[in-house]
């Protein structure tokens, strides 16, 4: 075989002697040990069991769009996931829609009973300075003349 | 789509090269076995939908992303780290006779004696020591080239390279391994 012919077959028998070194790695992996089967057997088996879910999930969802009228899957079929994600924040927004709306009543019921209040104190005889009199408040202290 | 039985026979098909190639890169039985479920796992969630065809390299890629990430764990925990350098190993010998290996091994696993069963046996385990001892890049291409038996674009697609980095990797480790081979007796 001459030097020229040599360097052209060395691609072809690179390959052949690649095809024949990774062929003997098949006899080795063949007889792997019985707990490498067993765990790759069950790996397998796992697996199987999560494609079967997933293709049940998948076929559900299809089947809930299936099941829509029309129009309806017209307007929300493309929207679902959108719809979907909004939906999951329906009850924080409600939760805080709730809060607000009870301090509001709360202010509400605040400013009713100090309205009340002051109009009691106008509406009476006594005028409302004679609360800040200290002569006033030591009469009202005194027992009551007999 | 591929069907329950066609994943099923996919898998069958391929785990067990898929834990060798495995234990290959981490030196690990039991990791290895974790990394392949989560990879088989990871096919049949994601990607049982796709049709039989696709399979193959689908999950050799998820595989190959599955062992880097444990190298990327193992390297956080600062656990030994597998060699995966580009190019490690000499440069490949110009004058080199690969015809002569390959004869060799041809010679010495078709043998058929009791005797040459025995050193066949032997030369099987060289082979397969010799495979763990290739640098990471080079193995792998390797092993999905020729083992896996894909073509160069589908090797380079599932290392994320081009394709002249792919016969540059296969080229260096069939000459490693026949160097090595030699340098263990195995000639004509």
């Amino acid at each position: 075989m001459t030097a020229s012919s040599r360097s052209t077959d060395r691609p072809a028998v690179e390959a052949r002697l690649a095809l024949r070194l990774a062929g003997s790695l098949n006899v080795t992996t063949g007889s792997l040990p019985p707990e490498v089967n067993e765990r790759l057997r069950f790996a397998r088996e796992q697996a199987l069991a999560r494609a079967r879910d997933a293709r049940r999930v998948a076929a559900a969802g299809a089947h809930s769009t299936v099941g829509m009228s029309a129009s309806g899957a017209l307007l929300l079929g493309s929207y679902r996931p959108w719809l979907q994600r909004a939906a999951a924040f329906l009850p924080l927004l409600l939760l805080l829609a709730g809060l607000m709306l009870i301090q509001q009543w709360q202010l509400r019921e605040q400013v009713l009973a100090a309205a009340d209040i002051d109009s009691l104190l106008l509406a009476d005889a006594l005028p409302p300075t004679a609360y800040s009199d200290p002569g006033f408040a030591e009469f009202l202290r005194s027992d009551p003349q007999p | 789509m591929a069907t329950d039985k066609e994943l099923s026979d996919f898998l069958k098909s391929v785990e067990k090269r898929a834990f060798k190639r495995t234990v290959y890169a981490v030196r690990s039985d039991d990791s290895a076995l974790d990394i392949v479920q989560d990879a088989m796992i990871k096919l049949a969630e994601k990607y049982a939908d796709r049709p039989a065809a696709e399979l193959p390299l689908i999950f050799q890629r998820i595989l190959s992303n599955a062992t880097m990430d444990w190298f990327r764990r193992e390297k956080v925990r600062n656990a030994l780290m597998s060699n995966m350098s580009d190019f490690d190993g000499a440069e490949p010998d110009g004058d080199f006779d690969l015809l002569e290996t390959l004869h060799a091994v041809e010679g010495s696993l078709g043998a058929e004696s009791a005797s040459d069963a025995v050193s066949r046996a032997q030369i099987l385990r060289l082979i397969d020591a010799q495979v763990a001892e290739l640098p990471g890049r080079q193995r792998e291409a390797f092993l999905l080239r020729y083992w896996e038996e894909f073509d160069v674009a589908e090797t380079a697609l599932v290392m994320g390279c081009s394709e002249g980095s792919v016969k540059t990797h296969c080229s260096r480790a069939v000459q490693a391994l026949a160097k090595a081979l030699r340098a263990k007796g195995i000639t004509p």
